[in-house]
């Protein structure tokens, strides 16, 4: 694998450091909907319907919260980082590891969006939708660091023998 | 696939990590190799039977199931 795709290993921390509390606020932006909208700007908009607000409109302003794609944001930054920081020492073991994780993560994203579209609709679904945004990368995450830590495991197992 | 990994290297006297030190390659890559979980390529192949002096078809012996 050419490691050269990956960020430096210390993104790695930064991106934990991250990724944990922007996790946090998005389950309390989803769940727990508050009231009170924190930044409601002007954004630039390529396209927008005006469902909500005024007419639609190509490439012009709306008004819009933008809690909601700061969060997002922060996510999907934080989390491409953790995923995609190089381990503190790489190999062709790592990345073999790597690479499977990610297979591995897919074919489980997919499966359980397969569900989901069965049997979530209308609004429930969009939220399928928005969480399965997140989800591949945050399987990866899990799938690939337990493998690391088990075949750490398996090495302390080794040293004691 | 099986390997002669283990065997070599109690020969050599030399721990797990410092044939991974001295190979370029992590603790966990030599451990997976030794379990027969993990088939190495043949570049790693190759430096590993540069190390322990033999070739790679005594380090490594083809199975029936490969």
């Amino acid at each position: 694998m050419n490691t050269k795709l990956l960020f430096p290993h210390r993104f790695k921390k930064i991106g934990w450091m991250l990724l944990v509390p922007s996790l946090a606020l998005g389950f309390l932006l989803t769940f727990y909907n508050p009231e009170q909208e924190f930044l409601r700007i002007n954004a630039f908009t390529i396209y927008s319907s005006g469902f909500l607000s005024e007419g639609s409109k190509f490439f012009g302003f709306t008004k819009v919260d933008y809690s909601a794609t700061l969060v997002g944001l922060l996510i999907i930054i934080s989390a491409t980082l953790v995923a995609f920081s190089k381990e503190k020492s790489e190999d062709e073991f790592i990345a073999k590891i790597r690479l499977e994780s990610l297979l591995w993560a897919v074919y489980v994203n997919n499966a359980v969006l397969l569900f989901c579209t069965l049997f979530f609709f209308d609004f429930e679904f969009l939220l399928v939708l928005e969480f399965n945004t997140f989800t591949v990368l945050l399987i990866f995450i899990i799938r690939f660091n337990y493998i690391l830590y088990k075949t750490n495991k398996a090495i302390a197992h080794e040293k004691q023998a | 696939m099986k390997n002669k990994l283990k065997v070599e290297r109690a020969i050599k006297n030399i721990t797990q990590e410092e044939l991974a030190a001295k190979i370029g390659v992590t603790r966990q890559a030599i451990n997976s190799i030794e379990l027969n979980k993990y088939v190495p390529s043949t570049v790693l192949a190759l430096k590993l039977s540069e190390y322990f002096g033999k070739t790679v078809n005594e380090l490594f012996i083809l199975e029936e199931t490969d």
